[in-house]
C-alpha cells in the first residue's frame, strides 16, 4: 500500500485548552492510486492528520509509512521535502510576490532543475489544468478558482507520490465547486495519483472518494466505500453526518412480551434484536413515505422543485421526510408515516 | 458650517505642527535672530552658506558622520531584527511572548544606566571617538524597536506560506530569503526609516563617546556650535537643523514606494 498509518496519535499543549488529543490511535491503509477521503466536522483532527503525513508536525505516538518507507514515528520525522508528498492548502498559500509561473516552478527550482526542463514541466501541468494563459499573472490578479488551479498545478508539477488536499474546494462558490470536483476526480484518475483528501463536506466525500473514512474527536469511526458507509453507518454520528438531509435518528424504548422484541416507530411495531432497554432507530428521509392523513403534525414544508422536504413532529422528535417531486402537503396538516427501511443502533 | 469648522480645525492642527518649523526657517533666513526688533526680515542665505563653507563649524563633517553612523547602525539593527522577528513569529505564542516582553523590558532601561559602563569599555578598548563607539550601542539600543516592528509585520504573513514552501522542498533559509524577505520589504522599509531616525536623533551617547568633528554627529555638533563672542549663533543652529531634516526627508520619499505597497494581497484568500 502507499500510505500506512499505525496507531497514530498526536497530543498538543494549547494555551487556552490545555492538553488536546487531536488524534487518538488512528490506523489507516491507503492503496496505490486510491482516492481516499477523510470526512469529519471541524476540529475532529483531520487537518492534523494531513499535517502529520506531510511532515509539518511530528507524531506523539505511532508510525507513518509512505510507499513502504517509514517516514515518521515518535522522535523521528523525515522533513517534508524528503517524503515526496504535495499538499494543497485550503487557503491555496500561493506566494503573492511571484507570478503563477514562478509559483508553479518554485518546487522545481528548489530541487535544482534547469530552466528548459522547468519550462517544459510547467507548460505540461498548466496545459492539463487549463491555465496556460494565466502564467504571467500574480496571485492577487487571479480569481479564487484560478488561484486554486495554480495551487493544484504547483502540487502536481513535482509528480509527487502522494497528493494531500486540505479542504481545497471550500473557498469556491457552489457552482465552481461542483465543476472543480469533477475535474479533480478526472485528473486524479488520469494520473493514477494516490490522493488523501480532507473535507467536512459530505457531498464532496460521497462523489470523490474511492473509499472514505469518518472521523470524530480524533478517532476514525468508520472506513469503507461511500455507498456502503451511507447504507450501513456504524453509529448514529456517521448516520447523522452522511446524506443531505441527514438520517433521522430517534431514541426508542424497547418492549418485550411473549418472546417478541420490538420498538414503536410512527405507530408501527418494528421487530428488532437487542438486549438493551433503549435503542436508536435511524431512518433515511428518502426511506419514509407519507401514507395519508394521520396523527403527526406537519411543521414545515421545504419545496426544492425536484424534491420536497417535509418536517413532521413525532412526539418530542422531529423527522424529515424527503419526497420526490413537488407534492401537495400543507403545513399544519396531520399525516401518517411509514418507514420502508430502517437501521437499529445499540449505543 | 461643518466644512468651515473642519477647515478651521485642520488649519489649527497644521499650524500647531508647522509653526516651530516656520519659525526656525525664518530665523535661519534672517540676518539677525532678533529681526522682529530690528524692523523686519530681510532674507539672506548667509547662514546656509556658512554651514558649507566655514571650516570652524565642521557641519559637513557632522552631517557625514551622522549619515554614515545612522545608516550603518540601522542596517545592522534591521538585519538582526528581521532574523529575530522571523524566528519569534514562527514560534508558538507561548514561547515567543516571554522573549518579546524580555526584549521590551531591556529597552525600558534608561540610556544613562549603561552610558558610564560603555564609556569604560570603549576607553579601555580605545574606541572612544571612533565610529564603532556609536554604531555598536546604536545597533543594540535600537534592536528592541526593530524586533517589535518586524515581529508585528512578519506575524501578519500567513504561516501557510511557510508550510507550503516546506512541503515544496524549501529549507528554512530558502524560505527566509526567497519568500519572507521579498514579502517583508514594505515592513523592512518603514522599520529602517524609524531605526534610522532613532539613531540620527540620538544625543547622549554621541555626546559622551565622541571628542571632535571626526566622529561627532549632527545633534551634538549643533548643540556645541559657538558664537564669536560666546553668544548663541541662532542663525547657524536653525539653518543646520533644517538642513539635517533633508536626509531623513529624502530617505522617506525614496522608500515611500515600498512603505505604501501592500505586497501580501492574494497570498491567502479570505
Amino acid at each position: 500500500m502507499d500510505l500506512l498509518l499505525r496507531n497514530l496519535s498526536k497530543t498538543y499543549r494549547s494555551v487556552l485548552r490545555g492538553r488536546v488529543e487531536a488524534l487518538r490511535s488512528v490506523n489507516l491503509e491507503i492503496e496505490r492510486g486510491e482516492f481516499f477521503v477523510i470526512l469529519g466536522p471541524s476540529g475532529c483532527g483531520k487537518s492534523t492528520l494531513l499535517n502529520l503525513v506531510a511532515g509539518l508536525e511530528e507524531p506523539t505516538e505511532g508510525e507513518i509509512h509512505i510507499g513502504g518507507r517509514l517516514v515518521a514515528r515518535r522522535g523521528f520525522s523525515l522533513p517534508p521535502k524528503d517524503r515526496n508528498v504535495a499538499l494543497v492548502f485550503q487557503s491555496y498559500a500561493l506566494y503573492p510576490h511571484m507570478s503563477a509561473f514562478d509559483n508553479i516552478a518554485f518546487p522545481l527550482r528548489i530541487s535544482g532543475l534547469k530552466g528548459k526542463e522547468i519550462r517544459k514541466r510547467v507548460a505540461e501541468v498548466s496545459q492539463m489544468l487549463g491555465i496556460e494563459h494565466l502564467l504571467r499573472a500574480k496571485p492577487a490578479e487571479l480569481s479564487g478558482g484560478e488561484q486554486q488551479r495554480v495551487a493544484i498545478a504547483r502540487a502536481l508539477v513535482r509528480r509527487p507520490g502522494l497528493l494531500l488536499l486540505d479542504e481545497p474546494l471550500s473557498n469556491l462558490d457552489a457552482q465552481l465547486r461542483q465543476r472543480m470536483r469533477v475535474e479533480l476526480k478526472k485528473l486524479q484518475r488520469q494520473l493514477g495519483l494516490t490522493t488523501l483528501y480532507v473535507t467536512h463536506d459530505q457531498t464532496e466525500a460521497m462523489t470523490l472518494a474511492d473509499r472514505l473514512s469518518i472521523m470524530k474527536e480524533g478517532r476514525i469511526v468508520q472506513v469503507g466505500e461511500p455507498i456502503e458507509v451511507y447504507r450501513n453507518p456504524a453509529d448514529p454520528f456517521v448516520a447523522g453526518f452522511l446524506g443531505s438531509p441527514p438520517m433521522n435518528v430517534l431514541r426508542r424504548k424497547v418492549r418485550r412480551a411473549e418472546g417478541r422484541v420490538w420498538v414503536d416507530l410512527f405507530g408501527e411495531e418494528l421487530r428488532v434484536e437487542t438486549d438493551r432497554d433503549y435503542v436508536y432507530v435511524g431512518v433515511r428521509p428518502e426511506d419514509i413515505s407519507i401514507t395519508g392523513e394521520g396523527r403527526f403534525p406537519v411543521e414545515l414544508v421545504e419545496r426544492l422543485g425536484d424534491e420536497t422536504l417535509v418536517h413532521v413532529r413525532i412526539d418530542s422528535d422531529r423527522v424529515v421526510v424527503k419526497i420526490h417531486g413537488d407534492r401537495d402537503v400543507s403545513e399544519g396538516s396531520r399525516v401518517s408515516l411509514r418507514a420502508r427501511r430502517f437501521r437499529v443502533f445499540e449505543v | 458650517m461643518r466644512r468651515i469648522l473642519l477647515g478651521i480645525g485642520a488649519a489649527l492642527s497644521l499650524g500647531f505642527a508647522l509653526l516651530p518649523l516656520v519659525w526656525t526657517a525664518m530665523v535661519s533666513l534672517a540676518e539677525h535672530p532678533d529681526f522682529l526688533l530690528r524692523g523686519g526680515l530681510s532674507p539672506t542665505f548667509d547662514n546656509y552658506r556658512d554651514l558649507f563653507t566655514s571650516e570652524d563649524l565642521h557641519f559637513v563633517d557632522y552631517l557625514k558622520n551622522s549619515l554614515l553612523i545612522s545608516s550603518l547602525s540601522a542596517l545592522l539593527s534591521l538585519t538582526a531584527s528581521f532574523l529575530c522577528a522571523y524566528a519569534l513569529s514562527r514560534l508558538s505564542p507561548f514561547k515567543a511572548l516571554p522573549l518579546l516582553l524580555g526584549v521590551l523590558g531591556i529597552s525600558l532601561f534608561p540610556q544613562i544606566s549603561s552610558a558610564g559602563f560603555l564609556y569604560r569599555i570603549f576607553s579601555l578598548t580605545g574606541l572612544i571617538n571612533t565610529y564603532p563607539a556609536l554604531v555598536l550601542p546604536y545597533t543594540a539600543w535600537s534592536l528592541p524597536l526593530g524586533v517589535w516592528l518586524m515581529h508585528a509585520y512578519i506575524s501578519s504573513l500567513p504561516r501557510d506560506i511557510d508550510r507550503s514552501a516546506l512541503v515544496d522542498g524549501a529549507g528554512r533559509l530558502t524560505i527566509l530569503l526567497r519568500i519572507i524577505l521579498p514579502l517583508s520589504l514594505p515592513g523592512l522599509a518603514s522599520t529602517y526609516v524609524l531605526l534610522f531616525l532613532f539613531c540620527f536623533n540620538e544625543f547622549l551617547f554621541a555626546l559622551m563617546f565622541t571628542v571632535d568633528y571626526r566622529t561627532r554627529t549632527v545633534p551634538v555638533g549643533i548643540a556645541l556650535f559657538e558664537g564669536l563672542h560666546g553668544q548663541i549663533p541662532w542663525g547657524h543652529i536653525t539653518a543646520a537643523s533644517l538642513v539635517s531634516v533633508l536626509p531623513v526627508l529624502i530617505l522617506v520619499l525614496f522608500l515611500q514606494g515600498y512603505i505604501i505597497r501592500g505586497l501580501t494581497g492574494g497570498a491567502v484568500k479570505g
